[in-house]
């Protein structure tokens, strides 16, 4: 369902992104310097939030009944600093602070949130969320019993204790060395975002899940100019990971990815159009599953029998070395969690085992629904949202063919490296994503430089027409990448070995 | 809540200059809303908030960043404020950063733009469940037995927002948003299941269609998608539905930014005053239109706005240069966000085009697709119907089409007679010629 907000005055001025600067060095006292990293209590700690307290909201949002209610606090700093034009010029820092009240029954949600943690405003949310029952009261259990989980994104030092002074030179050396690697280069930009999320989840049947969630990336966008022709790439690296990640090592890579990817589109020419051989190389192209079956098999639409994989469950979709997998255990990566945004611990998912499909991506409603254990796909964007189905990590595991033997068996085609975004109507199944970069196949060999170009499939054509698989998996090491569905923003992850589509339409300029 | 809102504005702004800000920027926004959702006849899904979020700019020793927060608690925001001021200072300096020159303020219109409608306060819930009900029915009978899923919603919302700068700039807007919208899925061959939506935004509750039309649009719309397949790669005209011409011209608009020139990311930067588009197009930004979805008499700097032509029968006259750009490209500002943006619209129906192009592409919906700000090469997929000799043959999905903003608008043949109403991109529908369409 599309939705319009009007503008915002908010929105004034960030172009790129906006945040902060929350630097414990310098911010010693006040409610968003942080006393440790760990993630038990600090509700209780820092806003007063007790057991009690929970219980009567609790039973407040089941007043009316409904299976279960729960709550969701969070609180969240997240900043950016932003250079343009060869200085950090630019800062920005945002806080998200609430609660947000949910009542299910069914698989009808009732909604209420409120950014005041004190307990008039949430019985109100509460009260409002009451409303989508209309029968006689249910009550919350009496404990709550913390939720024990594996931590796939220990975290040692908090952003906000990492000095501003050591965040700098860090962006300053990404513009210094794309700078130094080029005379053709004529603009560079570096964003450096970092985020700790604190969330509790507390809820009616007895479950309170806190976790601190820190993510982070270091983008940079480099403009070179070469006989009057301006081209623009660049790269990011990131996920679920603490300031020590970010080496001047990894500002070199980032540097000299970003440059080579720019210099590279000088050569680059829109490819011809129409269907043919599909080569998506290692790493980002996992995109192509997000959208081929990813969304397709989150369980909301496959219970409204509205995704084109809902009759498909015990299928044969994929050759027998086809594996694909949805994950929310890989360390450190940008759509690891510790446990979903309803409390269900994080866990591995497997869509397709050996070309069979095996489960769909389940929330607690759907888990009820089809009469299964949900799976920790039960994420929201923030407070604000309730829960639906959501992909984690979704990846392919790896064939054994070499690399080159694929793109000798495409003959003519093209070949993929880098995807910039994708879309999939999960009704039809018909997807598109978009290659900013890659290279022509000619003989069965890579041939002149391709971008800006879309590629339409359709999703269980294109599983069943994945011929080949290479032995050279990679997950995506970029943090900047989020999913967008129902109006609702995640992070999330990719990872794909080289991969043959026998056939997929390629849009490109000449007939 | 008015005054409440000026009395934060007044204090944070307060609080950042005794931190030693040299200037801010504070805007405050406030919201109501109730959300519901219907599917198989009963509630889905019913959310109702409030929100509140404050937003500081500042400017201290030429160097600048911008802070949020939704904690307005009087010690939290003190805090806030006090430690941002103290950061800012770390940062490197910027001698362009500062607000805007308050000239630029003065000549605000004093239009009454409609943008409240009273009536907001008489929506009752009762309202709003028959409201998405007759959606929903209306939509189920249309769809009738080809139905597999509808899902019908309204939103309303009641906002507020002030914003106000420390060298004498207040502004404050009061706003409504109605919201009807729906969802259906249909029986198609095999495992395929089309999905289309309906919807309508206004800020007045009586410019919102009948409930039933949206419903059965929605309906009508999912059930032209059954059948779809995709043709042999071909050049062919194309009709682009009103609805998404936003979404094709994004890809155009992207490079009319101030930023993205400043940046040498604007295949545009050096067009003003050429031809970038045929005499069909031309393209201006009305701020002033009552009841528009972006009308307004000043800009967040709170710059007071002004219609502009941004292009007219084809040659670029103007950019969207804030005033942060403007310094740093050394032009005149304009604004650095649109308002209402219009095509004026031409003298033929869609229909009447279709009969006259014979054989062509009449495109619905995008999907995936980008396009490129620094060189204008742009691919997206599309859906939409075939026709024939002026008549619907078949829908076509799986299918996309690629060029090159620079030379795709100027084979931009006309504007069709009608003006999309529920967007800030009042677009009629736009035909082009010899597009290559890429399928099989």
């Amino acid at each position: 369902m599309k939705k319009i907000t009007r503008r915002s005055f908010l929105e004034t001025g960030a172009a790129a992104a906006a945040t902060t600067i929350a630097a414990r060095a310098i911010l010693p006292r006040g409610w968003y310097a942080f006393a440790q990293a760990e993630a038990s209590g600090y509700f209780e700690r820092e806003f007063g939030i007790t057991e009690a307290m929970c219980r009567k909201v609790l039973a407040r949002a089941l007043a009316k009944g409904g299976d279960f209610a729960d709550l969701f606090f969070e609180h969240t700093i997240s900043n950016f600093l932003i250079l343009e034009d060869g200085k950090v010029n630019r800062a920005a820092c945002a806080v998200a602070l609430g609660v947000g009240i949910r009542t299910v029954k069914g698989d009808q949600v009732g909604y209420g949130f409120t950014q005041e943690l004190g307990e008039k405003a949430m019985l109100a949310a509460a009260s409002t969320a009451a409303m989508i029952a209309d029968a006689s009261s249910n009550n919350p259990a009496k404990e709550f019993v913390p939720l024990k989980t594996k931590n796939y994104y220990p975290v040692k030092t908090l952003f906000s204790s990492v000095p501003l002074e050591s965040k700098l030179p860090l962006v300053q050396s990404v513009n210094d060395k794309c700078f130094a690697l080029s005379p053709l280069v004529i603009k560079v930009n570096v964003v450096f975002h970092d985020q700790q999320k604190r969330i509790l989840v507390v809820t009616s049947d007895g479950v309170k899940a806190e976790d601190l969630q820190p993510r982070s990336y270091i983008a940079s966008t480099v403009v070179a100019e070469k006989n009057g022709r301006r081209e623009r790439s660049g790269w990011n690296f990131g996920g679920r990971r603490e300031f020590s990640y970010y080496t001047p090592a990894l500002a070199e890579k980032l540097a000299k990815t970003s440059v080579d990817r720019t210099l590279i589109l000088f050569d680059a020419i829109q490819p011809p159009a129409g269907e043919m051989p599909v080569v998506l190389g290692p790493g980002v192209t996992g995109v192509l599953l997000h959208e081929a079956i990813g969304h397709g098999m989150e369980a909301d639409f496959n219970r409204k029998k509205i995704s084109t994989y809902c009759t498909m469950i015990g299928k044969k979709v994929a050759e027998p070395f086809v594996t694909i997998i949805d994950d929310g255990t890989v360390p450190n990566l940008t759509g690891s969690i510790n446990f979903d945004d309803e409390g269900t611990p994080g866990q591995k998912t497997v869509l397709v085992d050996k070309g069979i499909l095996t489960s769909y991506l389940h929330d607690k409603i759907s888990a009820r629904f089809y009469g299964v254990k949900p799976t920790g796909n039960g994420r929201r964007e923030s407070y604000q949202h309730y829960v639906i189905p959501r992909m984690r990590n979704t990846y392919m595991l790896a064939g054994d063919a070499a690399a080159e033997d694929i793109i000798k068996a495409a003959g003519k085609g093209i070949y993929v490296q880098d995807v910039a975004n994708g879309q999939v109507k999960i009704g039809e199944g018909d997807f598109a994503f978009y290659v900013s970069q890659g290279r022509q196949i000619e003989n069965g060999k890579l041939g002149a430089p391709i971008k800006d170009v879309n590629i339409m499939g359709n999703g269980p054509k294109m599983l069943s027409n994945i011929i080949m698989l290479a032995n050279d998996f990679e997950f995506h090491e970029g943090g900047a990448g989020a999913c967008g569905k129902g109006g609702q923003a995640a992070p999330v992850g990719f990872g794909q070995p080289s991969c043959l589509v026998k056939s997929m339409t390629v849009g490109g300029v000449k007939g | 809540m008015k005054q409440e809102l000026y009395d934060l504005a007044e204090r944070a702004i307060k609080i950042a200059k005794s931190a030693g800000a040299d200037d801010c920027r504070v805007s405050i926004g406030g919201e109501r809303f109730v959300e519901i959702s219907y599917r198989d006849r009963k509630p889905e899904n019913i959310k109702e908030a409030s929100t509140k979020g404050l937003q500081v700019e500042i400017f201290v020793n030429k160097r600048y960043s911008s802070q949020s927060t939704s904690d307005l608690r009087p010690e939290s925001l003190k805090t806030f404020i006090e430690n941002a001021v103290a950061l800012t200072k770390l940062l490197a300096e910027d001698p362009f950063r500062t607000l805007p020159d308050p000239k630029y303020y003065q000549g605000r219109s004093t239009i009454d733009l409609k943008q409240y409608d009273p009536d907001y306060e008489k929506v009752t819930p009762e309202n709003r469940h028959s409201f998405v009900k007759a959606i929903e029915e209306s939509c189920l009978a249309r769809g009738g037995d080809k139905v597999i899923s509808v899902t019908a919603g309204c939103y309303d919302s009641h906002s507020e927002q002030l914003l106000m700068t420390s060298n004498g700039f207040d502004g404050y807007e009061e706003a409504s948003v109605f919201y009807g919208g729906a969802e259906m899925t249909a029986k198609d061959e095999g495992d395929r299941r089309p999905a289309e939506y309906s919807f309508a935004v206004a800020l007045s509750r009586k410019a919102l269609p009948r409930p039933e039309d949206i419903g059965a649009d929605a309906a009508a719309r999912a059930l032209s998608l059954l059948g779809a397949k995709k043709i042999r790669t071909e050049t062919l005209p194309i009709i682009i539905e009103n609805r998404v011409v936003s979404r094709f011209g994004g890809g155009f608009m992207q490079a009319m930014f101030g930023r993205s020139i400043q940046q040498k990311q604007s295949f545009l930067a050096d067009k003003k005053g050429q031809k970038v588009a045929s005499d069909a197009l031309t393209l201006i930004d009305d701020p002033f239109i009552p009841g528009g979805l972006g009308s307004r008499t000043f800009d967040g700097e709170g710059m007071a706005a002004k219609k502009r032509v941004m292009i007219d029968a084809g040659v670029m006259k103007d950019f969207y240069v804030d005033w942060y750009y403007s310094r740093k490209l050394g032009w005149e500002p304009t604004t650095g966000s649109p308002s209402n943006l219009i095509i004026p619209p031409g003298k033929r129906s869609v229909k009447e085009i279709m009969r006259d192009l014979g054989r062509g592409i009449l495109i619905t919906g995008f999907i995936g697709g980008n396009s490129n700000s620094t060189t204008g090469d742009t691919s997206i997929g599309i859906t939409g119907q075939l026709f024939e000799k002026g008549e619907p043959v078949h829908p076509v999905s799986e299918m996309n089409i690629a060029d090159n903003h620079l030379k795709i608008w100027q084979r931009l043949a006309e504007a069709a007679n009608d003006p999309y109403e529920y967007s800030q991109q009042r677009f009629p529908s736009l035909v082009f010629t010899d597009v290559v369409v890429s399928g099989i």
